[in-house]
Order: C-alpha cells, then structure tokens, then sequence
C-alpha cells in the first residue's frame, strides 16, 4: 500500500511541476496570441472597407456585424462582417465587406483546413475576386445555376462559402429593415 | 567521438521514418509542402531533444513500474510549450499543422526514443540521440514533402520550379499521394540496401 | 426524427468520407503493425473501438467540466486519462472477463499510443454538428468516437483481408513488407475518395 502511495506521489509531483510550466508558458503566450487575432480581425476590416469606423451590432450570441461609416464624413459606408459554415472537413470562416446596397465589396477567407490542393484553393485570389459586385441573390454556384464558379473538384466549399454570406446578408439585411420600420413607427 | 556518431546515426542508419518505421502519422498528414514539414521537423526535434534530455535526467529517480505515464507528462508538458508559442509567434504554421502539433505526444518517436534510449544513456549521449533522430525525421519529412509539393503543385518551398505549362498533378497532395510516396521511398531504400549487400 | 439524421451524417463521414486511417492519417502505426493476419486485425479493432468510445465520453466531461479555464492543459490531461482508461480497462476485463482479456489483452497497451483515440478527443473539442455551428454534445462526443472507431476497424479489417493474400503474390524483394503495404493503403485511399461527393 504504502509502495502505491509513493507512486501516486512521485507521478503527482510531476504533474504538478508540469502544470506549473504550462500555466508560465501561457501566461506569456496568451495574451499575444489574443492582441494577434484582434489586430487581424481589425486589419481584415481595414482591407475590405478602408478608412472607416465600425460599430459592432451583436445579432445573434455567435453572430454580429459591424457598421462601417467614414472616419471624417460619417457617411453610411457598408458593412462587414464574418460568417461561418461547415465546408467539406472543416468549418470555414469567411469575412466579408458589403456596400450601403449590400453588394459584395470583396471577401477573405479568414479560416479554414480544407483538403490541400482541392477545398484550399478558396484562399486564392482567382476565387475570392469573383464574390466583389455580387448582390446576394446572385451568390448562388455554377452547379446550382448561379454565376459563382466553383472550385474545381471542391464544389462543397465554394457552396458552403457562398450560401453563408447570402444567409447571413440577408439577416442583416432583415435586421436593418426592423430597425428601420421601428424608426418609422416611433 | 561517440557524441557525433550518436548524431549521424539517426540521419540514414537508424533514420526514424525510413528504417525504424516510427511516426508515420504525422510525417504523411503534413508533408503536403516543404515549409510544413520543416516546422514539424522543427517542432518534433525541439521536443524530442528537450524529453531526451529531461528523461535521461530523471531516469534514476523513476520507479520502473511508473515510468511510461512519466515519461508521456514530460513529453506532453512540451509539446504543449511548442503547441502555444507556435501559436502566438507562427500562427500560419500553426493553423497548417493544426492538430498535428498536440499529436505529436503519442508520435512513437519520441516515447520511443526515451525507452529505448535516454532511459539508458547519460544527458550528452542522450541529447545527441534526440538532435540526430529529430534531423532524420526532418529530412525524411522533407524529402516526403519535396516529392509531394513538386508533383501535386509545382512548387519548391512555394517558389515555382516546374514550367508553366505543368498541370500539377493533384493527387500527390491529397492523401493516397502520400502513402504512394512514402511507399516507393522505401522501395527504393530497400533496393538500395539490397545492392550494397 | 432530425437527430437521427444527424447520426446517419455522423456515422457516414465517420466511417467512409472523413475515415482516421486513409482521410486524416490517425493510427497509422498500428494499422502497418497488425494489419498482416484478419484475426489480430479484428481483435485490435474491437479494443479501438471500445477505448475510443469511452475515451469520447469521458474526454467530453473533463474538457467541458474541468478544462474550461485552462484549454492549455488539454494535451496533457487528455493523455493520462486515455492512459489511465487503458490501464483500467485492461484491468477489469482481466477480472472479469478472462475470456475476452485473452483476446484483446495484448492490443490495449498499444492504444495509449495510438493517435487515433488521442486524435478523436481532440477533434471532439472542436466538431461541429452539420448545421456549422452547433457544438458536439456529449451523446454525439460519444458516439463520433464510437463510428470513428467503426472506420478505423473496417479499414483495418479490409487491409488485414488483403495483406493476407499478398502472400500468394510473387513481389519482388524490395516491395514486400511495408512499401507494398503503403502502396496498398494509397490504392485504399484512392477508392475511398469516392465516397467524397456525398453531399451531406
């Protein structure tokens, strides 16, 4: 008994040690890994609608969209902002810029670990570019009669990208009508 | 002298992927492109190299009968430390070897270089055996992907070397690719173990 | 009605589209080292399947109860519960079931290391259901483990099969053993690769 007791010890003694590294390690490692994913977040913002302020609208709990209005005039500039949809072996997490009509302005895929050399390929700019000027009823693919081509060999990403801006512009697209008639009402 | 030859070792006699056949999950997940398979080269050696270490340190003080779930805290302990500073100062690599990295704690490599090696020797042997084992498993890694990137996109660490009109062929980077790959490099090291003999 | 549908999704990329073996390269090692004879074949499987279901459900309570606070322990915690698990397995079935410890007891050990049940943990913490949003719960953790281990066996079984008659084949010295083996499980993938145009 004793003999186990001794075991249990020296195995917690390493545990312990173990954790007290990895609790360091975090410490410093943490708080850089968040400021790297806001910078992104706001630099991808930037890209898309350039020279703006963005006020974040929370939507639903895992979904909001930001409204872009110019930093010096504050003329009503669009919107971002990033949806996600399961592709083919991953979830794909797309941001997406719109103008006040809520046309395309342009999208990034900000993540996603789709197959390499088929799914991947949505990074690129030959598939990206295509989305810019696009109204949400013509996201729609190729093999769905709509004019997005997909991805050779990857219609289910180029699918999942596509139906969810259109969902989630459409949402916005509603909630701004709400707001609106409510404005009107009031 | 027994230093070095510790070290070279691993590269092409005892090379961990070729010939003792050990860690094949990662080395054909990631071997897509050669800058992946350098940070996992990267990131296996690190690891291998600091258990070693630790473990050929502690091996006295370790009951024998508890020495396995020993080892495995030490090896996760790091690869965790590699896990969250490749996060936060590589994020690109990070995200391309995604589950990869936490994985690398069962990658028989490691566990089974520590068993079979830093157990027994002392902390300069045992450091030699970790650096040479993590080079072998880099190089075989990297000629794995060499083959995979040429083939399946054209490219040599993302710069173009094939002509323009190469249409890449696909399924070298998908992955019945990298089980043809990795299955004719044996082939050809067995042939070429077959010839000398 | 709906959730049955989700399992039939869940089951399908488990086993066929998504499959541990030839999809995401998991368990690698074990699937080389066994895979010569149907009957260690099997019996691995069967022990995959039941330390990874089991892995599935309790990896699923410690990341949701206890990981919360600390997702950098994860790595660490999942290991030595699959360890531990493994350990504890062997050691029950060999009590009470001596039967079946003699036919799975030599491939539980293997599992701890085995990076397909590490891997399935792992995977669980982040899978989605279908929709893209909906997190796994833990009838769905366990259950993924449960046909990822499907997969695994019957990849594992199908390999086996052919291995066993790569014995009548006249190779040549240089292919046998694990080229050939290689080679084989690339054809496997290949076919597989059917299976991906299931839109589900």
């Amino acid at each position: 008994m004793k003999y186990y007791l001794q075991l249990g010890v020296i195995l917690m003694v390493f545990c312990v040690i173990a954790t007290g590294i990895l609790a360091y390690v975090n410490s410093v490692t943490e708080p850089k890994i968040e400021t790297l994913k806001a910078e992104e977040a706001v630099k991808s913002r930037e890209e898309l609608i350039p020279g703006c302020d963005f006020e974040e609208v929370k939507l639903r709990d895992d979904f909001s969209y930001f409204i872009a209005t110019d930093r010096e005039t504050k003329e009503l500039k669009g919107y971002t902002f990033t949806s996600q949809k399961k592709g083919y072996g991953s979830t794909i997490k797309t941001m997406a810029g719109l103008d006040p009509e809520f046309r395309v302005i342009g999208i990034k895929i900000i993540d996603q670990s789709e197959t390499p050399g088929l799914g991947a390929n949505c990074t690129k700019e030959s598939f990206t570019s295509q989305f810019a000027g696009k109204t949400p009823e013509q996201l729609v693919v190729d093999k769905d009669g709509g004019p997005i081509k997909s991805l050779s060999g990857a219609t289910i990403t180029s699918r999942a990208i596509a139906s969810s801006l259109k969902e989630e512009i459409e949402a916005i697209k509603a909630d701004l009508d709400k707001k609106q008639e409510q404005e009107v009402a009031e | 002298m027994r230093f070095f030859s510790e070290i070279t070792k691993g590269l092409i006699k005892e090379n961990p992927m070729f010939v003792l056949v050990l860690g094949t999950c990662p080395t054909l997940a990631v071997s897509t492109s050669v800058i992946n398979a350098l940070g996992m080269g990267a990131a296996v050696t690190f690891v291998l190299i600091c258990s070693n270490i630790i473990i050929s340190l502690i091996k006295n003080i370790v009951p024998s009968s508890i020495r396995i779930p020993i080892y495995i805290v030490v090896i996760a302990a790091f690869v965790s430390v590699v896990d969250m500073t490749m996060a936060a100062f590589l994020p690109d690599l990070h995200k391309a070897l995604g589950i990869f990295i936490p994985l690398i704690v069962v990658n028989c490599i490691i566990l089974g270089r520590a068993e079979a090696f830093a157990s027994k020797n002392n902390v300069l042997y045992s450091l030699a055996d970790g650096i040479g084992m993590g080079l072998g498993a880099t190089l075989a890694l990297t000629i794995v992907a060499t083959i995979r990137e040429i083939l399946g996109s054209g490219t040599w660490l993302g710069i173009r070397v094939m002509p323009n009109s190469y249409e890449p062929m696909l399924v070298a980077i998908l992955a019945p690719g990298a089980f043809f790959t990795l299955g004719f490099l044996m082939a050809l090291m067995n042939r070429l173990k077959e010839k000398r003999a | 009605m709906t959730y049955i549908g989700e399992i039939f999704v869940m089951a399908m990329s488990a086993i066929f589209i998504q499959n541990f073996l030839l999809s995401r390269f998991l368990g690698l090692c074990p699937f080389l080292g066994v895979s010569t004879r149907i009957d260690s074949a099997f019996g691995m499987g069967m022990a995959v399947i039941f330390v990874m279901t089991l892995t599935s459900s309790i990896t699923y309570l410690i990341n949701v109860y206890l990981l919360a606070a600390y997702p950098y322990l994860q790595t660490i915690a999942f290991i030595l519960t699959i360890a531990a698990l493994v350990q504890f397995v062997e050691m029950v079935i060999q009590k009470n079931a001596p039967a079946l410890y003699k036919s799975l007891g030599v491939y539980l050990p293997l599992i701890t290391t085995n990076c397909a049940v590490l891997g399935v943990a792992l995977l669980n913490t982040t899978a989605v259901r279908s929709d893209g949003v909906t997190p796994y719960n833990f009838l769905d953790s366990t259950l993924n483990g449960f046909f990822s281990g499907v997969g695994f066996t019957t990849v594992l079984l199908a390999m086996a099969g052919i291995r066993q008659r790569l014995g009548l084949v006249k190779l040549p010295k240089y292919m046998r053993g694990m080229p050939i083996a290689l080679i084989l499980a690339g054809t496997m993938a290949l076919a597989f690769y059917g299976f991906m145009g299931f839109k589900l």
